[in-house]
């Protein structure tokens, strides 16, 4: 109890550490004083106040939640179908999504109808209706198979990606690729305070129900069957995990695109360093994957100014080797 | 012994090395009035530095790029010209020739045309295809512009490769007439900080090292990008452009970038060149093609920056 409780101080004041390195990296030479004065008297005319308060802090939030999202969603994942190698997008969600985007990209000149952002809006759908199919094909008489579920999920991404390749494909314009490739890699520059609401409220919605179910989760990682006989309504809680997780991953890939390698490593980390049953997994879990991406943001942002290199890049060009040491030096087992 | 064995190898190679480079420049210097037969071939470097052998009197030409067909055009005995690609429409004496794709590369439709060289600017074909080009025994020229100076530059070295320099200067002459006339009344004028829009998600522009910040000197204008970043056109992001807070955009009509760019992006509507809209579309064939017709890209930029 005390490790998880040192851990989870630890990662919020890095969290702390991190929002404020993220509020001072800049176009705009930014100082300390500046921030506080930002945060505290904001001034409308002021450009670098407005540059904080409107530009930094949305992206920095945006960052959070979207590793938030997708490691909380990965670990949901892992123990749903039982299996190490799950990560959010299992169902279908980023290629889903791609395709989405990518259809708003390449047919709809206008990227805004009615004030309506439609890339992420198309994105969202897309992952909403390809979740909806693997979840048809991979269930049987209201009863999910997770095995099944796999590798329809699978199979039908592999479909989605080439429909988006074929898309590119018949691109004219190399903007337009861009704008896909762009997206594909993940990012958060068009954070905005519109549209932080729809992945915070789920998110902590999310986290709420399953404060309540973890020892339920704990107990699925045994195995469907003595789950069962431990009293677990297992199909009940297999479809509560699968709502939550394409409602969850569906606003965090919208918003920021199919961000990798967070929803997998993330749960992982957190499994070895707290132990597979702690029952504060969960809130790690979602506060280390936002730290990992806002750290990562940032570093995105430090390597290749001014706009920053697909965070997505960056993830796993930092977080493997980490990912692969922690592996090697815990004797971690996933159940 | 062992030493000067070497040495009498090494002397033997210098010999070889000798007579290989007398031989090259015999090839180079043969005088091009001397054989009328189209067979002479010479060897020349392109702007990439590539070594390319071509004919000294090609009467089978192509442009692989909208760019290059219409300084062909400008300069070449059109007749000699023997194709087009999908995207080539300009001048309209293009249209009625034969169009070969190249993206993707259509290399039997190529091959069918039978070009005796092929013209490329360079970032439209990739050295990658320009190699499976000549694979099949035709050799790719490659033009780079960096600047306005660069597309005269062009025009003359055309003119040489295709025997028409007399056309081809007459052109860059009169080109480089209008461009020192643009200059001197540029001087005059308030040189408003211009961002170029190439598109708007993300949003990325024309950078500094560009024939677009060339463009807009000599239309009285300056880049609002001063800075030069690794990519040519670089990704920017909000923050940045408050800051540059351009006075005018170049890439859409207002109401298009009202309805659109400002809905995505509500914080720039802080910029001079919203407040002030000043948001102009330019002919965007003018600003993305390297050609004689950068003059009239010049003067529709001169006309939005007045």
């Amino acid at each position: 109890m005390k490790k998880t409780v040192a851990v989870l101080l630890m990662l919020l004041l890095l969290l702390g550490a991190g929002f404020f390195l993220g509020l001072s990296v800049g176009s705009m030479e930014t100082s300390y004083r500046t921030i506080a004065q930002a945060l505290f008297a904001y001034e409308v005319s002021d450009i670098t106040h407005f540059s904080i308060i409107h530009l930094r802090l949305p992206r920095l939030l945006l960052a959070f939640l979207t590793g938030a999202s997708l490691a909380f969603a990965g670990y949901l994942m892992q123990a749903l179908v039982n299996n190490a190698l799950a990560d959010p997008y299992l169902l279908g969600t980023a290629s889903g999504a791609s395709l989405g985007a990518s259809l708003s990209y390449f047919f709809f000149a206008e990227v805004t109808v009615l004030g309506l952002h439609l890339p992420p809006l198309f994105a969202f759908l897309g992952s909403l209706a390809v979740t909806l199919v693997v979840v048809l094909l991979g269930s049987k008489r209201g009863h999910l198979i997770p095995s099944q579920m796999l590798l329809v999920g699978i199979a039908l991404s592999s479909l989605l990606v080439a429909l988006v390749s074929l898309i590119m494909f018949l691109s004219e314009s190399e903007s337009q690729l861009k704008s896909v490739v762009f997206w594909s890699m993940g990012g958060f520059e068009k954070a905005d305070w519109s549209n932080l609401g729809y992945p915070a409220t789920a998110l902590s919605l999310s986290l709420l129900i399953f404060f309540f179910l973890q020892k339920h989760l704990n107990v699925l990682l045994l195995g469907a069957e003595r789950a069962e006989t431990l009293g677990v309504d297992v199909r009940f809680i297999r479809w509560v995990m699968l709502l939550t997780v394409s409602v969850v991953t569906g606003f965090a890939v919208a918003f920021s695109g199919p961000v990798g390698f967070v929803g997998l490593m993330v749960p992982h980390m957190v499994r070895a360093v707290l132990g597979t049953a702690n029952r504060f997994n969960l809130l790690a879990t979602a506060l280390a994957g936002g730290l990992f991406l806002v750290f990562c943001d940032l570093l995105s942002r430090l390597i290749y100014p001014p706009a920053g290199l697909p965070v997505g890049i960056v993830t796993s060009f930092f977080g493997v080797p980490f990912f692969v040491y922690l592996l090697r030096r815990k004797n971690y087992r996933f159940n | 012994m062992n030493n000067f064995k070497s040495q009498a190898w090494q002397g033997n190679l210098l010999v070889c090395v000798g007579l290989l480079l007398a031989l090259i420049s015999c090839e180079g210097k043969k005088p091009a009035s001397s054989s009328a037969a189209s067979s002479a071939n010479h060897t020349v470097q392109d702007d990439l530095g590539r070594d390319v052998t071509l004919p000294v009197h090609p009467q089978r030409i192509i442009g692989l790029a909208p760019s290059m067909t219409e300084m062909l055009f400008a300069v070449a005995d059109t007749a000699t010209i023997v194709g087009r690609t999908q995207n080539d429409d300009y001048p309209d004496a293009a249209l009625s020739k034969p169009v070969v794709n190249n993206y993707p590369m259509d290399y039997e439709g190529l091959l069918a045309l039978k070009p005796e060289v092929v013209f490329a600017p360079e970032g439209i074909i990739s050295t990658e295809v320009a190699t499976q080009i000549q694979k099949l025994g035709i050799p790719v020229y490659f033009q780079k512009y960096d600047s306005v100076a660069d597309i005269l530059r062009g025009i003359r070295d055309l003119g040489k490769l295709l025997q028409r320099e007399a056309q081809a200067n007459a052109l860059a002459d009169s080109l480089r007439q209008r461009l020192d006339a643009f200059a001197s009344e540029a001087q005059e004028m308030q040189k408003p900080k211009v961002l170029g829009i190439i598109w708007r998600d993300p949003i990325y522009v024309h950078g500094y090292n560009t024939i677009f910040s060339d463009k807009l000197r000599y239309a009285g204008g300056q880049n609002a990008v001063q800075e030069v970043f690794a990519q040519q056109s670089p990704a920017l992001t909000r923050e940045y452009i408050l800051q540059l807070n351009p006075d005018v955009i170049i890439g859409g009509t207002f109401e298009e970038f009202d309805q659109n760019f400002f809905t995505l992006y509500p914080e720039l509507k802080r910029i001079n060149a919203y407040k002030n809209k000043r948001i102009y579309d330019v002919t965007d064939d003018l600003i993305s093609r390297p050609s004689p017709r950068v003059v009239q890209s010049i003067a529709e930029l001169k006309n939005v920056l007045r």
